[in-house]
């Protein structure tokens, strides 16, 4: 196992988004909220790239720029500093819905849908066929064993199984890259660990490369790398692959 | 807590408490604006029945009491500015000689009036030629005689010598009927008409005229005291009246009898009651749905956020939050949106009246506005409470907390679609419209005379059940169609949202209970903008056929009585400028047994080349139908339904009518067949008259003399053609144009001002229509804004989104237009049928005003396709800012 900072890979980085590899690279990215003297910056300075083999839990503490982190390598957010390139998912990731597969940390289906046609709505953004869209959210509704919930609402779900619906929705677009925010924030050990199972084994099969943040430290050790923030800087990296 | 919550409130939730604040406003706006109206309109109405009178009070002096004394007594009378003597003589006669010839006429009355009278009492008497003071006759006495200023005529006295004055002036008596009354007589005891020969003399030649007649026939000599009151009265007629009254029945009981007060004021100003009692009737009818839908509005308005609240109570309640803490927060939302809804629309409807009526108070009392802005004010405050704090209150005694956390929770029926109200309130709005239609209920009775209000509250229960109704039907069939429905809307959205389609009709169909309530509230706003749009216009049509009734045409001309026109005289007129038509009309009085009517012989062929008549003027057949038997069959002739009855007609039967002979000059017997009824014909009076072919007339009578030339301008310029007729003739003739007659036609009933009423309904209608759609609608997407935002975080390009808003815009739209129009045409039908008697005359067809219709039709598409294409921009921004901030 060697450690070396994640700023220390901006020559890699480099490398990376040259030959196309890179499914994200950030350079000298920064964010900030508000301005004046009620500024909040969230994250600042993050260099570090995202390639298709990399399985990475981003830690940190509550505040430490995690999830805005994870919303700037969504597309969601654009930084207020630095750049910000997908090189491998052809431009930016909201213009071909379903590339990246984003799990959300609070509540995000959709209230007046059900679990399967919240499943499939990316599908169907990105220009699926509805019957195969179909297909392909219940397979991942399965694949979460939750295929018994397809016709709830989620109102009617508990707070693990909303969370699982939203992994099964980020995995059934079979995206290039899974962003995971909190996945496993309000499931309990088994529950989270079947999500954290169900990630890596998706992550594995889909080629897809599996950024998840987490203050969970069980979480994070499952997968070979992390990278921690602190104040909205990225201070440390592992790289196990 | 308190203070955290409102401050809380105002920030985060601004868009809902103002969209709720609009909906208050706008009820208030209209209440105001309808009750400031109102009252305007009343006090228009006293006003007008003041001016009317020429002399408030005629106090008829007694036998046997001193008239000074009575005059004395009606001085001392509180609220009495000036009084005058006036002598009443009954001559047996007048005569003159002029040009050789001598004319007499039969008994007459001699009036004895004071120098000052003409200053007090100024509409009274109005001076045609000569001078206005001295010895004056009455113009049908000075045609009777022949006479002129200058002439002299003699004054017959019974049992004595007649006496000789001089003619100084001839006068028109306009308030004859009220001047010549019988003081204190019955309604039916009353002359039939005024006398035909009346003299004016100045008081002391009166005096000495007849003093010595009244005292040995006091029965031919009688004194009033003519009253002038002071005009500060309530503004109210009915306060008005009942004051004058009772002032009048004061004197009387003052004078122990010697005196009785013929209350002009008081008769003028109790007609000006039954239509300050008709104008209460219209604000109800018209006013009161709109203030309805208003208050619908803000409670639909403040459920858009129903959901929200209860996911914020269910929060408070679940961190230790007492309920009664929770009904505190509700009602300072509550007087928030209901203070400064009120603010608002009192603001508002002050600016409608300075911009409808050039003044901020409708040109009505500031008191009397006053009480009206308070009045809407608490209304707008108690909507405002209906809307916020009874929902708060029932879903925290109903719900649990997790149901209180639910978005879209299971859809029940409510009880009232669960028992089909909707259908038992159309069976029975069909059955009280039926057995009122049955009934022959009118609103307005006119038998005789002045219009009488007879108002059936009942009746209107037909059309507000309809109203209520229609509106839970088309509900329930939202309802369904979006439930039940859900492929159907799928396949329809398809264009639009593409693959989405089923999701966006899934999405709709579960969270559609907003939209129903939405498409509700659109088709109650559009049908009341439509029937009350539609009733208006068809007032106007049937008061401009009215004025066509009254008037004959564009232009009448009426040649000078004692004339003979021809027909050819025609010609003479059709070569003025503007005029497109003429058509000669006869006039003549014929007998029926012992009643005397009028007969007007008309060429059915041309006829409707100058003038209008509609179906509805006639029964027995179309207007069309019975000018060409008129024309077929000469001696055919249209009677009114009252002679019909009276004598117990038949279609063909014989009539026989004396008509004077031209020649003899004596009454002849001429035939008739009786084909039909006319109840209006241009230009005749309101009771029984005869319409019959006017070449078979002149052929019986011997005389083709035309009555009047009816005028045809084409609608254009009728004044300035009418200047250019009367311009040609001189005196001639008289000539009247419409536009004349349009301002004083009608029954006291047109004293309410409709057009003013209906701009102001109008104009709020369509402020509703949009507000329903748009404001409704935007805010039922604001509470979305959170989906929105996870579609778009979930890679929902612009035109998802836009297929999204824009297909559940599109169902609100279609949804709301057609169910409105379907609504509206119903209820318009209804309108105008249960308000038959306010029309004059009823109408055959009602009028459509399809350029207004279109505004409100392109006003709702405009808002709705505005807020859609402003939501989608919206929705376009970035996705997680708006998660972050919900």
């Amino acid at each position: 196992m060697s450690r070396s900072p994640a700023r220390s890979t901006l020559e890699d980085t480099s490398l990376a988004v040259a030959d196309g590899r890179a499914l994200i690279a950030c350079h000298n990215v920064a964010r900030t909220f508000g301005s004046g003297p009620n500024a909040v910056v969230a994250v600042h300075g993050v260099t570090c790239q995202v390639l298709p083999d990399t399985r990475v839990a981003l830690t940190g503490p509550s505040g430490s720029g995690k999830s805005t982190l994870l919303h700037l390598m969504a597309g969601l957010e654009q930084p207020t500093s630095g750049v910000m390139s997908w090189p491998a998912l052809g431009g930016h990731p909201l213009g071909e819905p379903g590339r990246i597969g984003v799990i959300f940390q609070g509540p995000s289906l959709l209230p007046a849908l059900d679990v399967a046609e919240n499943v499939a709505l990316p599908l169907l953004l990105g220009d699926t066929p509805e019957g195969e869209a179909a297909e392909r959210a219940q397979a991942a509704l399965d694949l979460l064993a939750i295929g018994d919930l397809a016709r709830s609402l989620p109102e009617q779900l508990s707070g693990g199984q909303a969370q699982r619906v939203a992994v099964a929705r980020a995995l059934a677009a079979r995206p290039s890259l899974i962003l995971a925010d909190e996945p496993t924030g309000q499931l309990d050990h088994q529950a989270a660990s079947l999500v954290v199972d169900v990630l890596l084994q998706a992550s594995a099969e889909l080629g897809a490369a599996l950024v998840v943040s987490t203050h969970d430290r069980l979480v994070a050790e499952r997968l070979p790398n992390q990278w921690t923030m602190r104040d909205g800087a990225m201070t440390s990296g592992s790289d196990r692959a | 807590m308190i203070g955290i919550w409102l401050g809380g409130l105002l920030r985060r939730r601004p868009a809902r408490l103002g969209a709720a604040a609009i909906g208050i406003a706008i009820a208030v706006a209209l209440l105001a604006s309808l009750g400031s109206f109102l009252a305007h309109s009343k006090a228009t109405m006293t006003d007008r029945a003041v001016r009317g009178v020429a002399v408030d009070w005629q106090v008829q002096v007694q036998p046997g009491t001193d008239p000074a004394a009575v005059d004395r007594l009606v001085q001392a009378t509180a609220g009495v500015q000036a009084s005058a003597a006036v002598g009443f003589a009954q001559t047996t006669g007048l005569s003159a000689t002029t040009g050789g010839s001598t004319q007499a006429t039969g008994p007459g009355v001699v009036l004895g009036l004071p120098s000052s009278y003409q200053q007090l009492f100024p509409t009274e008497i109005r001076v045609l030629t000569g001078a206005g003071t001295g010895v004056l006759l009455a113009q049908q006495t000075a045609a009777n005689l022949h006479a002129a200023p200058g002439d002299v005529v003699n004054i017959g006295r019974a049992g004595q010598a007649p006496v000789r004055v001089t003619v100084v002036g001839v006068v028109d008596l306009p308030q004859a009927d009220s001047l010549f009354q019988k003081v204190g007589a019955p309604v039916g005891a009353q002359r039939t008409a005024p006398p035909d020969n009346v003299l004016l003399l100045p008081q002391a030649q009166w005096h000495t005229t007849f003093d010595a007649l009244a005292r040995s026939r006091p029965d031919l000599i009688s004194t009033q005291i003519h009253v002038l009151r002071s005009h500060q009265l309530p503004q109210d007629p009915s306060a008005a009246y009942t004051a004058v009254t009772a002032a009048a029945h004061n004197l009387e009981a003052r004078s122990s009898g010697g005196a009785v007060v013929g209350d002009n004021l008081g008769a003028a100003l109790g007609a000006a009651r039954q239509d300050a009692a008709y104008a209460q009737v219209l604000f109800l009818f018209l006013g009161l749905p709109g203030a309805i839908l208003a208050g619908l509005l803000t409670a639909i308005i403040a459920s858009a956020g129903a959901t929200r609240r209860r996911a914020e109570q269910a929060l408070l309640r679940a961190r230790g939050a007492a309920a009664s803490q929770l009904i505190r927060l509700a009602a300072v939302e509550a007087l928030i949106i209901g203070v400064v809804g009120a603010v608002v629309g009192l603001a508002v409807a002050a600016l409608v009246g300075r911009l409808a009526f050039g003044t901020a108070r409708f040109g009505t009392s500031t008191a009397s506005a006053s009480a009206w802005a308070g009045i809407a004010a608490a209304i707008g405050l108690a909507i405002a409470g209906a809307a916020v704090l009874v929902p708060a209150r029932r879903d925290l005694r109903q719900s649990t907390v997790a149901s209180g956390r639910a978005t879209v929770g299971v859809l029940r029926y409510p009880s009232w679609a669960r028992y089909g109200l909707d259908a038992i309130l159309l069976i029975v709005a069909g059955l009280v419209f039926s057995a009122t239609s049955r009934n022959g209920y009118q609103l307005v009775l006119a038998p005789e005379g002045v219009p009488t209000i007879s108002v059936s509250y009942w009746a209107f229960a037909g059309p507000a059940l309809l109203w209520i109704g229609a509106g839970l039907l088309a509900w329930r069939l939202s309802d369904l169609l979006l439930g039940r429905g859900r492929r159907v809307i799928a396949w329809v959205l398809r264009p639009l949202t593409k693959r989405m389609s089923g999701s966006v009709a899934s999405g709709m169909s579960r969270q559609r209970r907003p939209l129903v309530r939405a498409i509700v509230l659109l088709a109650l706003a559009i049908s009341f903008a439509a029937s009350t749009a539609i009733f208006n216009s068809t007032y106007r049509q049937q008061a401009e056929a009215d004025a066509q009734l009254t008037n004959g045409a564009d232009v009448t001309v009426t040649p000078a009585p004692g004339t003979t026109v021809q027909p050819t005289a025609a010609q003479q007129l059709s070569g003025v400028s503007g005029v497109k038509a003429v058509e000669p009309i006869q006039h003549r009085f014929a007998y029926i047994g012992t009643d005397l009517q009028d007969l007007y012989g008309v060429r059915p062929t041309s006829i409707t080349n100058a003038t209008a008549l509609q179906n509805a003027y006639f029964h027995g057949g179309t207007a069309a139908g019975l000018m060409h038997t008129l024309a077929t069959k000469p001696d055919s002739i249209l009677v009114s339904a009252e002679t019909v009855k009276d004598y117990q007609l038949g279609v063909g039967d014989l009539l026989k009518l004396r008509l004077i002979d031209a020649v003899t000059h004596q009454p002849r017997m001429v035939a008739f067949h009786y084909v039909g009824v006319v109840s209006e014909f241009p230009t005749a009076p309101k009771d029984s008259f005869f319409v019959a072919n006017a070449g078979y007339v002149a052929q019986q009578t011997g005389s083709d003399a035309v009555g009047a030339f009816l005028v045809d301008t084409g609608g254009q310029h009728s004044a300035a053609v009418a200047q250019r007729i009367q311009h040609l003739l001189g005196s001639a003739a008289t000539v009247s144009s419409i536009g004349t007659v349009r301002k004083s036609v009608g029954s006291s009933l047109t004293a309410v001002d409709l057009a003013g009423l209906t701009r102001v309904e109008l104009s709020f209608a369509l402020v509703l229509a949009a507000a329903a759609g748009g404001l409704v609608f935007a805010l039922g997407l604001s509470e979305r804004r959170r989906t929105f935002a996870i579609a778009r975080a979930l890679g929902a390009k612009p035109r998802h989104l836009r297929g999204m808003i824009f297909g559940e815009a599109g169902v609100l739209t279609v949804g709301g237009l057609v169910s409105g129009a379907v609504i509206g045409w119903v209820l318009s039908q209804m309108l105008v049928k249960v308000l038959t008697g306010v029309f004059d005359p009823p109408p055959s067809v009602i009028a459509v005003p399809w350029l207004y219709l279109g505004a409100v039709l392109g006003i709702t598409v405009v808002a709705l396709a505005g807020v859609s294409a402003a939501a989608t921009r919206a929705a376009r921004g970035p996705a997680i800012s708006v998660l972050r901030e919900l």
